[in-house]
């Protein structure tokens, strides 16, 4: 890092913390959605670890509602978090796992 | 910041209808400049699967046409933008046009997508994937949108910087103002559009609380290839649903929601819905309860046909109640017409109401152009002038004169077109063209 | 060595090909496997670039291509997708926005002629995906630039037809600062709209709506009408028809006092097809009162000439001998505003012709007018019509093997679109005209879809219409009444609104709500080479994407000619029929295509052998040049009369004549690559 991009980058730190303190409300609020969104990640993420499983298996194994369940790892599949793997014995559910290194779509 | 931009047409709204007036007056080589509030052009349709009667993929109609939008020479487009206010007269009005800031700098902007991969906080895309998919708090509204440009949901946004650091063309700017432009235009086009009827409205059928009660726009987003699922998915539980109902009339000639018309596009959406979703889970059973079915357009009756030759079950009768069982498996109490008129409950997993269309936008209060008592735009000659609107020099088309599906919206923008060009005409006298024989004779030998 | 010609000149530019495979939103990526097809042809030489794209048609899509030619140096672009109907131009315009010549992109057809066809085998469909694509990029290695055929078009445009379509595009096209001529088959303007006793959804007096449409036409320089006229043949192309009108004489001259003495005293009697019959006319007559043009007109089919109305007319007036006129035009584009015609039942279809009481909802119109044969008054046979049942669908919505064909053995399986809602307001009208009068209205669907058309629906309910529903294979039957019973008529029908029941109504007259037939314009489709499409309906190139326009440049639609429409639908069709008109001609200017013969002079010996089996007129011809002293021949091409059907280039006996951008060497690389291996694939998924 050369020191202009040193200092650009000091200014920036300046600059959010300046915007933070501003928007002080909102911000709490949008923190607060992202504290509880990386624990409900967190949850996912460790009962997803081993086998592909579905959505209901998924909501059993972290006590939360399914529809919630089905939310996090549409927006985890998205973003390339979380890739589906097949469909259970019935063909009612797809399976999903976390992808073994993210990849972007 | 303020420019002036001095045009021929101001098209207001970015939809089939008005990109499809766009080009039909760029392409005559008028000034056109486009108004759209969303940040991507391409309106309701942008988000559709495949369209009837052909069943092409929707994108391969649209997408071209906002590609032509952004790139007509004769076209300015302004999108995340809306009017403030319209002045002026008859053929010389000065409208304020403000750009809401998306806090990226569009021209800088490649598209990328970098920030919004590092960007840390999810949230339920109501715009659009109907809150089932996500974006992050800075992202691009959808894959094909035009232009290709981040924007930042402000409120959302905790400033952790991340997107800063991704962005490689310095694009990000939080001090970002509105910025305004003043356009001196001859005519107005209003392709303002439409809504949907609320899914929630009509407490019969669960009033939006049961979850897998759905409307026909979420259906959409379970059949396009670009939707937040991938797949045909219900909203409970992820299951692939394999008994599907469809609700006709689900908020159209329904008197106790307000809505005495028929929405024109319910029943041939839920024909095609019913036959993508049949080529897509081929176990799965569809019945699709109906008062009439109005298959009236080019095509459609076949189509219509074709649904019922594939299997799909029309069951003529009006659905009184919905509610569901201890799996969220929607019950409905149905009055079967052509049945003796029995009254059954029958379970199926997954309900769609076929939700109709209701005006997007009263332009009364800003452009002066009055409504009908169905709350689209009036028209003082409907037969023969059918986008002229109580104004002159200001013209209507698309759903914003009354339901209508793509074909027609189409066929009424180059009506629109056609209507205000020779407005343009008039007024501009005759600048571009002098007639070469202006005698008139009508000849009969 | 290759042929040489004005591209050799200088050094040819080393192919750098660009490949996309466009997955189409799964229309081709659900069989075709995309990434593979373009991770292959990334191996061929000369490609330095190959993707796959989920919509290579959107902006993100078209992007791709343009960066890849500004920062990857990609000069030649072929792209696998869908019809190149559909978006040739959109990639056309996206190659030209990155600065290279247009013609330098080659499109493979991988959804009509793989995917769609072969769904069932996605193996074989990539592996012929792959074949197809190699053919493009051989193909590419030899494409040339091009520019295309610019020409002179004529700021003048005919419309034919002078019903309300017809006559509000050419409204539309001369108030934009065109010329306009307007030809209507017929001595009067305004076709079926004329007929109407009103218009929905505003309930207007149809002729009224008609008439200030009419005045505004007449009131406009730039359009001159021709009536009683129609096209007798057709040359050229887009920018540039001739074309060739004949004129009926009208036999009579402006208006004269005692018209109704010169119409009196002639003895012939006609069905009066402005009532469909419902009254007669002689033939010497007006279609109906304020008609445009106003004169009377001789019905020469029926004229005997027996010379009574010129007596009585001011001399010069009337005259019987009066020959038909041909003329030219030269206009740049053509309007087919040719309308439709009221379905025709069959004899005894609903009791058709079997029973005089059976009549066509066209003919209620005409019952219904003020100023129609019954003077308005809701009369048949010469009694108040008491109980009428109207029998929705008849002619629309057929089902082979259930309705019987008609002559030609068609049945009409589409929906007329307008006859629901027509039904529903002449049955209010009927309850206004006679309030004790019994209506049955008779249907399978109701169709009031459009703007206030529900209000009828629901107007006819309150006024105690009475409905009852049948179903398509359940066709109602119309009989005659027992001689004692005091109705004419009986009308069965099994109701599906009360319990599946066979209902017997006793009724006066029975309405068939006739749907609409496209008007035979078989010579029109011949001489324009124009489809129709199975609903033997104009056919448009695509009802989105090109939804006025006809396969054949400069030729669009307007109205009925291309479906069942009502009076707003035709005239937002004769509008966006008439922005085409006007964004093709406004700039005096066309562009065609440059696929054209070309002749490369130093081979051509004037052998004549193109020319003896060119088949089209004035494209090729035999030139004597004079160039240092030697006089020789030579073919040479007009482009703008030459549709680069190639035939020249198979008969040429030294190679000297081949089509731009379809050359010979460029189908023979094609031929060789598209039987060529496929290149292996490593690490394939």
């Amino acid at each position: 890092m050369t020191i202009t991009d040193k200092e650009a980058a000091q200014k920036r730190t300046a600059m959010l913390a300046d915007l933070r303190k501003e928007r002080r409300e909102k911000v709490e609020h949008a923190q607060s959605l992202l504290k509880g969104q990386q624990a409900v990640r967190k949850t996912l993420s460790r009962v997803m670890q081993g086998e592909p499983r579905s959505i209901p298996e998924i909501a059993a194994a972290t006590n939360l509602p399914p529809h919630e369940v089905l939310w996090h790892i549409t927006a985890m599949k998205k973003y390339g978090e979380v890739v589906e793997d097949g469909m259970d014995e019935d063909f009612a559910f797809y399976l999903y796992r976390l992808a073994k290194e993210p990849i972007h779509e | 910041m303020t420019n002036t931009l001095k045009i021929d047409a101001l098209v207001v709204g970015g939809g089939i209808a008005g990109m499809q007036a766009s080009l039909d007056l760029a392409d005559q080589g008028y000034q056109v400049a486009l108004v759209e509030k969303n940040p991507s052009v391409g309106g309701m349709m942008a988000g559709l699967s495949k369209v009837f009667p052909t069943l092409d993929c929707c994108s391969c109609i649209t997408t071209p046409k906002m590609s032509a939008v952004a790139h007509h020479a004769n076209i300015s487009l302004m999108t995340y933008s809306e009017v403030q206010s319209v002045m002026g007269n008859e053929g010389d009005y000065q409208v304020r046009v403000m750009k809401k800031p998306r806090y990226v700098i569009e021209d800088e902007c490649s598209g990328c997508r970098s920030c919004e991969m590092v960007c840390p906080l999810d949230l339920p895309d109501y715009d659009n994937e109907y809150g089932r998919g996500a974006h992050r708090v800075i992202y691009v509204p959808f894959s094909t949108a035009v232009p290709q440009k981040a924007l930042i949901d402000i409120d959302n946004c905790i400033y952790c910087g991340k997107c800063l650091k991704a962005c490689t063309t310095n694009a990000i700017d939080f001090a970002q103002q509105p910025e305004y432009v003043n356009i001196e235009t001859t005519s107005i086009v209003l392709a303002t559009g439409y809504k949907t009827t609320p899914y929630d409205a009509k407490k019969e059928y669960g009033g939006g609380r049961l979850r897998n009660v759905v409307h026909g726009m979420m259906v959409e987003r379970l059949l396009a290839p670009t939707g937040a699922y991938g797949r045909q998915l219900r909203p409970s539980d992820g299951r692939q649903p394999d008994n599907i109902a469809y609700v006709q009339c689900a908020g159209s000639r329904d008197l106790t929601l307000g809505v005495d018309y028929c929405s024109r596009v319910c029943c041939m959406y839920a024909i095609k819905q019913a036959m993508l979703l049949a080529g897509a889970l081929p176990m799965a059973d569809i019945t699709i309860y109906y008062m009439d079915i109005r298959a009236f357009g080019k095509g459609y009756e076949q189509f219509y046909e074709n649904a019922k030759a594939m299997g799909i079950q029309f069951v003529k009768g009006k659905v009184a109640r919905i509610t569901e069982d201890e799996n969220q498996n929607p019950i409905l109490r149905v009055e079967l017409i052509d049945q003796n008129s029995r009254v059954v409950e029958r379970k199926h997993d997954l309900a769609v109401l076929s939700v109709g269309m209701l005006p997007g936008f009263d332009p009364n209060s800003m452009y002066g152009v009055p409504v009908d008592k169905d709350g689209f735009i009036k028209a003082p000659n409907p037969n023969i002038s059918p986008t002229l609107t109580m104004r002159e020099g200001i013209f209507a088309t698309g759903t914003a004169t009354g339901p209508m599906d793509i074909v027609d919206s189409i066929i009424t923008a180059g009506a629109v077109a056609a209507e205000a060009a020779a407005y343009i005409q008039s007024h501009n006298g005759h600048r571009q063209l002098v007639a070469e024989q202006t005698e008139r004779s009508v000849t009969h030998a | 060595m290759p042929e040489k010609d004005e591209s050799q000149a200088k050094p040819r530019e080393e192919p750098r090909i660009g490949v996309y495979v466009c997955n189409c939103g799964g229309n081709i990526g659900n069989v075709v496997a995309c990434d593979n097809v373009a991770r292959v042809l990334g191996k061929l030489p000369n490609v330095v670039t190959s993707h796959s794209h989920m919509f290579m048609c959107s902006d993100p899509g078209q992007n791709l291509i343009i960066d890849d030619i500004k920062e990857k140096g990609v000069n030649r672009v072929v792209i696998g997708a869908c019809s190149l109907f559909l978006h040739e131009q959109t990639f056309r315009s996206a190659v030209e926005r990155a600065g290279l010549n247009p013609y330098l992109y080659y499109h493979v057809g991988l959804r009509e002629q793989v995917s769609w066809v072969h769904h069932d085998n996605p193996k074989e469909a990539t592996d012929k995906a792959t074949r197809m694509m190699m053919g493009g990029i051989a193909k590419a290695r030899y494409m040339r630039p091009l520019e295309p055929v610019r020409l002179d078009a004529g700021k003048h445009a005919l419309v034919i037809g002078g019903g309300v379509a017809g006559l509000r595009s050419a409204l539309d096209i001369a108030r934009r600062g065109l010329q306009v001529t307007l030809i209507e088959k017929s001595h009067y303007l305004g076709g079926h709209m004329a007929q109407w006793e009103r218009v929905f959804p505003t309930h207007q007096k149809a002729r009224v709506l008609l008439k200030e449409l009419i005045e505004r036409v007449l009131a406009e320089p730039n359009i001159t009408i021709h009536t009683g006229a129609q096209v007798v043949r057709t040359q050229g192309y887009v920018g540039n028809f001739q074309i060739k009108i004949r004129q009926e004489p009208r036999g009579v001259h402006g208006a004269f006092p005692n018209e109704q003495e010169a119409v009196a005293v002639c003895p012939i009697k006609q069905r009066r097809e402005f009532d469909y019959g419902l009254s007669t006319r002689k033939a010497i007559y007006r279609a109906y009162n304020g008609c445009v043009p106003e004169s009377l007109v001789i019905d020469w089919e029926n004229c005997t000439k027996c010379g009574e109305c010129v007596k009585v007319a001011p001399e010069g007036m009337i005259n019987l001998n009066e020959e038909a006129r041909e003329f030219d035009l030269k206009v740049g584009a053509v309007v087919l505003a040719t309308g439709f015609k009221p379905y025709e039942p069959l004899y005894g279809e609903m009791g058709w012709k079997e029973f005089p009481e059976v009549i066509t909802l066209a003919q209620l119109h005409r019952l219904l007018d003020d100023e129609g044969p019954s003077d308005g008054k809701f009369y048949w046979n010469g009694h108040p019509v008491r109980d009428v049942a109207i029998i929705h669908c008849v002619g629309s919505r057929q089902i082979e093997g259930v309705h019987r064909p008609q002559p030609d053995g068609n049945v009409n399986n589409y929906c007329s679109r307008v006859c629901c809602t027509a039904s529903m307001s002449m049955a209010a009208l009927i309850r206004q005209k006679a309030p004790d009068a019994k209506v049955y209205d008779i249907y399978e669907d109701i169709r009031t879809y459009g703007r206030g058309h529900e209000d009828y629906y629901r107007n006819a309910g309150k006024e105690q219409v009475t409905f009852l529903r049948y179903f398509a294979e359940e066709i109602p039957e119309v009989m005659r009444a027992d001689e004692s019973a005091d109705r004419p008529l009986l009308v069965k029908v099994k109701d599906h609104l009360t319990w599946g029941e066979t209902i017997e109504l006793p009724v006066d007259l029975v309405v068939l709500a006739t749907g609409m037939m496209p008007n035979p314009v078989d010579d029109l489709i011949g001489m324009f080479k124009v489809s129709p499409g199975n609903d033997r309906f104009l056919l448009e190139v695509h009802p989105k994407l090109r939804p006025v326009e006809t396969a054949v440049n400069g030729i669009v639609l307007a109205g009925t000619a291309q479906g069942p429409m009502n009076i707003q639908e035709s005239c937002a069709a004769a509008g966006a029929a008439a922005s085409k008109v006007a964004a093709l001609l406004i700039q005096g200017e066309v562009e065609l295509e440059p696929f054209v013969a070309v002749v490369d002079p130093e081979r051509c010996n004037g052998s004549g052998k193109c020319i003896e089996h060119c088949p089209q007129e004035e494209a090729l011809t035999l030139e004597t040049f004079t160039e240092n002293g030697r006089t020789f021949q030579r073919a040479v091409v007009t482009p703008a009369n030459c549709n680069g059907c190639g035939v020249c280039a198979g008969v040429c006996p030294n190679r000297a004549i081949d089509v731009a951008g379809w050359r010979l060497d460029e189908f023979e690389a094609m031929v060789e690559a598209i039987t060529d291996e496929i290149p292996a694939m490593e690490g394939a998924i």
